[in-house]
């Protein structure tokens, strides 16, 4: 069973300026939350807490803590490595490195120190399967990513994430650089690894959201407006704020 | 088309009352209009659901639509219904004044008007209200009921025509529990909850 997230009075700042204000939210394990808001709503911000990305931005600081499963993730203690391991991303543009299909996947294991030939192409082809690529690339897995389609090269970095066994997705606009057909394949991929991982993803589709999460939170400038069952929020929101979003009127 | 439902349920028993057989197949010829106009509506929505892909109040209220349409097509079914017993009784001298029957239908079609009104007006109160409405056209439907059985027993040449009577009161009575869909159709685009009202 994949570990749940606990978001407990999480806020963040960037040169003092607040991006999150003391947002709490559970995802139980293995279930899809999605992130919905208008530009600017800190909705990044969260996804980018999860997996500590946020170290990277300068002069931001955070309150708050952060739970998956038992282990804190905002503590001078988190093993980032470890951390990354456990928590894997993938963004909007697919941005695979430029090796060869097979060594984009097995850059992961490689890493972890998993060296073994036999080993690593196991690893490979079980998290290309994953990522529904398999069929579309086996025998090519020498040619440079870079042939792929979008659509392809975005399972790629799925398949890439999830080659180090990962127990949490995260997604940030996975399908924006992405046709129809191609979305619907990364959408059917969310839904078909739901219980398998736990997952967030950020989308600015609403209809995506409503197709494939579990949970919504709604963010506005910083806040939590809003979190809930996707079923009942995208039918009958609680909040004024939500109903405005979710039918095209705020502001 | 909630206006003309209203007016062919008022018809539809004056026609009765007043063994007026033109204004009765005037109602009838209007089930055609009736039908034609919960066509367009329904088209109307599902275009807006496809390129809309409304969500929330907008999604409610486009599925309220939908469901009340239904329910104002089956009210023209009765009224039709109605008007074609008119039709079939024809001059037959009428066995018993109505006067129940018609209150029934004051009572079933100012319901309608309630409801779109309330639906108009996004009235929880409104709603509410004409929901309770039918409690009294429940109540007429049993008097109706029990009148005609016992006109029946005393005088078994009036069994034909009371049989088509008691499938009147009958069918004002669905017409009754159609409206009541309405006013809850109207609380659900409201609220968001789907109340009956056996669970109040």
């Amino acid at each position: 069973m994949p570990p749940a997230i606990v978001v407990d009075r999480l806020s963040v700042w960037y040169d003092g300026v607040a991006a999150l204000r003391r947002i709490s939210l559970t995802v139980p394990g293995g279930a899809v939350l999605a992130v919905i808001g208008p530009s600017g709503c800190g909705k990044s911000t969260f996804l980018r807490v999860l997996n500590r990305l946020i170290d990277r931005v300068p002069g931001v600081r955070w309150e708050g803590q952060v739970y998956i499963g038992e282990d804190p993730v905002l503590s001078e203690r988190t093993d980032l490595t470890r951390l990354r391991q456990r928590v894997g991303m993938v963004f909007q543009r697919p941005n695979p490195f430029p090796f060869s299909i097979f060594d984009n996947v097995a850059y992961g294991p490689r890493l972890h120190g998993v060296h073994d030939p036999k080993a690593l192409r196991q690893v490979v082809e079980a998290s290309l399967k994953k990522a529904a690529l398999w069929d579309e690339v086996r025998g090519k897995l020498r040619r440079p990513a870079a042939t792929l389609s979008g659509g392809q090269q975005q399972r790629l970095c799925l398949a890439r994430a999830l080659a180090v066994d990962p127990e949490v997705l995260l997604m940030d606009e996975p399908t924006s650089a992405l046709d129809p057909v191609a979305a619907a394949r990364i959408e059917e991929l969310v839904v078909e690894l739901k219980g398998r991982y736990t997952m967030v993803v950020v989308t600015h589709n609403l209809q995506q959201a409503a197709r494939i999460s579990d949970f919504t939170a709604f963010l506005q400038k910083g806040e939590l407006v809003e979190v809930g069952e996707t079923r009942s929020m995208f039918t009958a929101p609680r909040d004024r704020r939500t109903e405005e979003y979710l039918t095209g009127r705020l502001e | 088309m909630g206006a003309l439902v209203e007016d062919q349920i008022r018809r539809a028993v004056r026609a009765l009352t007043e063994r007026d057989l033109g204004a009765a197949r005037e109602v009838i010829a209007d089930d055609d209009r009736v039908d034609h106009l919960e066509m367009d509506i329904e088209r109307r929505c599902l275009t807006l659901l496809a390129l809309q892909q409304p969500l929330a109040g907008d999604l409610r209220v486009i599925s309220t639509v939908l469901k009340i349409i239904t329910d104002l097509e089956r009210m023209a079914d009765h009224a039709t219904d109605i008007a074609q017993v008119a039709v079939r009784l024809g001059d037959q001298p009428p066995v018993k004044p109505l006067v129940d029957i018609p209150q029934m239908a004051r009572l079933a079609s100012s319901m309608v008007r309630a409801a779109l009104n309330a639906y108009v007006h996004r009235s929880l109160e409104e709603a509410w209200a004409m929901i309770r409405l039918d409690d009294d056209v429940d109540r007429l439907f049993a008097q109706i009921f029990r009148d005609l059985l016992e006109l029946m027993r005393d005088r078994p040449d009036t069994v034909a025509q009371a049989t088509y009577l008691l499938f009147v009161a009958n069918y004002l009575e669905r017409i009754g529990d159609h409206a009541t869909n309405l006013g809850e159709w109207v609380i659900y685009m409201v609220t968001g909850d789907r109340q009956r009202k056996h669970l109040e």
